[in-house]
């Protein structure tokens, strides 16, 4: 937001602002364990990535960790061991969670363990996905949009999504009823900040919404604030994680909802 | 409380001391002959004896019988030698002549001649604007914030910003005073202009350490800036045109010699260009701001002198329908300036200073708007008590009481998906009653001694809550209106001494206890005009300041040349920062619940050297420092860099008057670059490449350096009718400092990530007209 105040204002007064790219000497961290974990509503949505941290300067393909012990289990203690499908992938996809339940998450790599527990929130329906133009800023771009309802109690939480042409956008965008309590809501999916490409007549444009838990929120909401890289925070951090043990990550147990369109 | 009564009383016996010669008082105000201003800090000198104009143009002086030559000098304005005879009391009110530049025989004084090298005032630095006119600045803008930047132990909070940093304390820490109302947001534009404008101003005092008693309620310093009170001579008109804004100033007698008014304004017109854009997306945005400065001034009779001074100002930043802001600051000062003998001066004021923002967003089904509000009442009364030679007394109290609105969100429609949200308001009460006698022990040991004693009282109606050590609140306790929550009490104690070396040089020390009651709740790098102010609270403690300080202070070439040193070391309590993944805009009370406290530490050591007159003036001024701190819960409790802290701090300003048409100015600055975190490593989440960090401000941004050059053409100086033209060219040699360094996915080669410096401004040249008739 306030880096295109930022632009605007240098676009009136007319002058450029100038950006490049740099080297920076970063030191080097020891590893640290990422854990990735999710379970939906839906099949296929039962899935534990673990990785590891890496240099800033080496390649960003995922860095996984093999050979741990990853399970599940829920309220009644139901534990299912999730298998290694692929260097640091566990999966099961026949598992499914439903709305209400928490389920909890147990990762042993080489001795050390993680543990998180999180339960699946109310599925809140996804009415509708369409297109606005907004001006923002000077620009006028094409937006997509999604209405819901949210239920009446606050503690909901969303997150959304945005596909464009099935390349996921990396844009965050989480909404809670903090201030729209049993409302109904429209909620505008703006691309600015780090993935600004516009979208164009013809794109096809899909969105998942998923019904989050608070802790959920709370993580993505504070990545989004802190670990981007592309902010105007005074102080980056880690997202605060859910999960105990020192890894980094998050544990969801989440509802998914999908709607898919083509830009008019 | 009784302790420090009894404290005060004892100090004060130290100042009656009895005498036997007989002696009388010369007492008056010191004024411009040509416009009738009061003159602030003019130097009234009689042999060795000599005393500064308070600021209404005051000043006593007690001395034996005899006959006496008095030397009256102030910033720009030509020496007066009156002869007296003193054998009674005498009221003698002074009019200096400004200063006549002629070809031949060009003599500024750029700055006061002599810094008082016997005043155990320290962190001193005053700037007249007079001094700032010919410093360039970033679109022609002349901005005393930014001029104040450039000296030794204050720092800039960024490229073109007009916030700053005072020997280690957070921008928030900083009392920005305008005719005695606090200024809550002194910025304009996101920071980039300051609210005050420059024609409007007489006089900038800024205290960085050694703080007198009779300010208050921020750690790190003061800055107490004056308004003109108007012309009572003459009427003129002055204003100016420049790159991004116009101004007009308007003033003259109602009556001559006894009342004046003064009418300043400002408006920048960027975006009026926007107008006539032929894209409606581009016409319909707006961006702007203007300010308001009003004063009135009136003496009854040659005692009694009343002001009443108003502030107003606003931005407004809007794309089209979809989204808007504006904010502001409004304050009204109204005062009264009674003389009740040769010795004793009163001032009352009683003070009205508002900030407050609205946001209003119209986009789908979220249609709302958003409020906040900090506002103050308050009540002044201070006396000075020129009570002999040998001690000037000032005592007297400070009553505000403040309304804070934390955030008001209302749907602006019954379709509006957004609910209203009304955090409650905070009362809270501000009292403090201070003394302070500065005591001429011998000729050449000076010590002013004084305590101040602050109660603030949180007031109900309102929740207060316990928080748990995770952030979670596990008690609430309602409270009624009026009711007292809490009442903190804190002394503070204020000491300083000077002793003089010679006639050229002195050294000085002092020692200033601070407390601060509210605290500004920001989230970003930079000043936002929705940052969050709040008052203390039952977990928000009062933040507490100790400062020490010792210096030493030289005169070269009979007052030509000027060097200071000062050092200094200032612990802090109860500082403030956020938990991780901190949101400063819940929707609830207590917003304790986002919040961490800890400490701080700040040291370093400042030099300046100034060339006070002559064709070429100016300073080099030189700061070493370091600012840590250690947060419960931040960085493993470990003592880290604030981000405020720099090394290395340099500042040139040179100014030189080539003839009588033309000035030329430069400035240069350095300083390292302030402390940042950096990401120690990466990882993916949902094929998302996020950061991975280790430690708290543990790296450097680039250091940033600058050059500005400006010149005045002096187009024309008649007596009715003078213009000027300014140019001024902003970075000089077109360093790209870094505003940002963000850290992406690169856009060639997506397997790699990169950093990214965001320079903004390079070569920025800007001219202005200004004229005056």
């Amino acid at each position: 937001m306030k880096y295109s105040v930022i632009y605007f204002l240098m676009t009136i007064i007319g002058f450029t602002s100038c950006e490049k790219i740099i080297d920076l000497p970063l030191d080097v961290a020891p590893k640290k364990y990422m854990v990735e974990a999710t379970i939906t509503d839906g099949k296929g949505g039962c899935r534990v990535l673990i990785s590891q941290t890496k240099n800033f300067d080496e390649d960003n393909s995922f860095n996984g960790i093999s050979g741990a012990g990853v399970s599940l289990a829920d309220d009644n203690n139901n534990i299912i061991t999730l298998p290694e499908v692929a260097p640091g992938i566990y999966t099961d996809s026949s598992i499914t969670g439903t709305p209400g339940k928490t389920y909890s998450l147990h990762v042993n790599i080489n001795g050390v363990s993680f543990n998180a527990s999180s339960k699946m929130p109310v599925k809140v329906t996804l009415d509708s996905l369409y297109i606005t133009e907004d001006n923002i800023f000077g620009q006028v771009r094409k937006t997509p949009n999604i209405n819901y309802t949210d239920p009446k109690g606050r503690g909901n939480n969303y997150r959304f999504v945005l596909y464009v042409n099935g390349v996921k956008r990396n844009n965050i965008y989480i909404v809670n009823d903090d201030y729209s309590d049993g409302n109904f809501s429209s909620i505008k999916l703006f691309l600015f900040g780090g993935d600004n490409k516009k979208i164009k007549s013809g794109d096809k444009v899909g969105v998942d919404m998923l019904c989050i838990s608070p802790e959920v929120y709370k993580y993505w909401y504070s990545l989004n604030a802190g670990a981007t890289g592309n902010n105007n925070a005074a102080s980056p951090a880690n997202p605060v994680s859910n999960i105990t043990g020192g890894a980094l990550g998050y544990f969801s147990a989440q509802t998914v909802q999908t709607k898919l369109i083509e830009v008019p | 409380m009784i302790k420090a009564i009894y404290l005060t009383i004892i100090l004060f016996g130290s100042a009656v001391s009895g005498y036997t010669q007989q002696k009388f008082t010369i007492s008056g105000t010191i004024r411009s002959q040509r416009t009738g201003e009061s003159l602030i800090g003019a130097t009234i000198k009689i042999n060795d004896a000599g005393t500064y104009s308070n600021d209404y143009g005051f000043f006593s002086l007690t001395m034996e019988k005899g006959k006496y030559n008095i030397e009256a000098s102030a910033v720009g304005m030509q020496v007066q030698n009156i002869p007296v005879t003193l054998d009674r009391n005498i009221t003698l009110n002074i009019a200096l002549e400004d200063e006549q530049k002629t070809m031949e025989n060009i003599t500024i004084i750029a700055s006061s001649k002599n810094r008082s090298l016997s005043s155990p005032q320290m962190g001193i630095e005053r700037l007249t604007t007079k001094e700032i006119k010919n410093i360039p600045a970033l679109l022609g803008e002349r901005d005393v914030l930014k001029t104040v930047q450039l000296l030794p132990g204050i720092k800039s909070a960024g490229d073109g910003n007009s916030g700053f940093y005072v020997r280690g304390g957070a921008a928030d820490q900083n009392l920005i005073l305008l005719d005695e109302a606090t200024v809550y947001n002194a910025s304009h534009l996101l920071g980039f202009f300051s609210t005050f404008n420059s024609d409007a101003i007489k006089d900038i005092t800024v205290y960085k350490g050694g703080m007198p008693a009779q300010y208050g309620g921020r750690l790190s310093s003061v800055l107490d800036i004056k308004m003109n009170d108007g012309n009572n001579q003459d009427y003129s008109v002055s204003g100016g045109i420049g790159l991004i804004s116009a101004k007009l100033n308007v003033e003259g007698p109602i009556q001559k010699d006894k009342s004046s008014f003064l009418v300043t304004g400002r408006r920048t017109y960027a975006d009026l260009f926007l107008k006539l854009a032929k894209d409606s997306s581009l016409r319909d945005n707006v961006l702007n701001f203007y300010d308001l400065n009003a004063k009135l001034n009136y003496s009854i009779g040659s005692k009694d002198r009343i002001y009443l001074s108003g502030y107003f100002g606003k931005d407004r930043l809007a794309a089209g329908e979809t989204f808007g802001l504006d904010w502001g600051n409004a304050t009204g000062t109204f005062r009264w300036n009674h003389i009740f003998s040769n010795k004793l001066f009163s001032n009352t004021s009683a003070i009205f200073s508002n900030y407050d923002y609205n946001i209003n967003i119209r986009s789908g089904a979220n249609q709302f708007d958003i409020f906040s509000q900090i506002r103050d009442w308050n009540l002044k009364q201070e006396f000075q008590w020129y009570l002999n030679n040998r001690n000037n007394i000032r005592f007297g109290f400070n009553t505000i009481y403040h309304i804070i609105r934390p955030g008001e969100v209302r749907p602006s429609t019954d379709k509006s998906s957004i609910n209203e949200a009304l955090l409650q308001k905070r009362y809270s009460w501000e009292n403090a009653i201070y003394a302070t006698n500065t005591w001429k022990f011998t000729d050449k040991l000076h010590i002013t001694y004084g305590l101040r004693l602050t109660l603030f009282s949180i007031l109900g109606k309102g929740d207060f809550y316990t928080i748990t050590p995770d952030g979670e609140v596990s008690d609430t306790l309602s409270y009624r209106k009026g009711q007292f929550v809490k009442t903190y009490i804190n002394p503070e104690p204020r000491l300083a001494a000077s002793y003089q070396l010679n006639t050229v040089s002195s050294v000085k020390a002092s020692f200033v206890r601070n407390v601060q009651n509210l605290h500004l709740i920001s989230n970003s790098t930079t000043s936002s005009p929705t940052d969050k102010w709040v008052a203390s609270t039952n977990i928000i403690k009062p933040e507490i300041s100790d400062l020490f300080a010792i210096g030493y202070y030289r005169n070269f070439s009979d007052n030509k040349y000027e060097l200071t040193v000062e050092t200094y070391y200032k612990t802090m309590q109860h500082q403030i920062d956020y938990r991780d993944g901190a949101n400063i805009y819940i929707n609830s009370d207590a917003i304790e619940t986002q919040l961490l406290f800890g400490k701080g530490r700040a040291y370093g050591i400042e030099w300046q050297f100034k060339k006070k007159t002559g064709k070429l003036t100016g300073w080099l001024s030189y700061t070493l420092s370091k600012t840590e701190k250690k947060i419960n819960g931040i960085s493993n409790n470990n003592w880290y860099n604030a981000r405020q802290d720099r090394t290395h701090d340099i500042a040139l300003v040179l100014s030189y008057q080539l003839n009588k048409k033309w000035t030329l100015s430069a400035n240069w600055v350095f300083y390292t670059g302030n402390a940042v975190t950096f990401p120690a490593g990466k990882y993916m989440v949902d094929d998302q490449v996020v950061f991975y960090y280790t430690e708290r401000n543990g790296y450097r941004m680039p250091d940033y350096h600058r050059l500005d050059i400006g010149a005045t053409w002096l187009l024309k100086q008649k007596k009715r009718f003078s213009s000027e033209l300014n140019f001024s060219l902003y970075n000089a040699y077109g360093r790209e400092n870094a505003y940002t360094i963000s850290f992406r996915e690169s856009k060639d080669d997506p397997e790699k990530t990169e950093a990214v410096q965001l320079a903004l401004f390079k070569f920025i040249p800007s001219i202005s007209y200004n004229f005056k008739f």
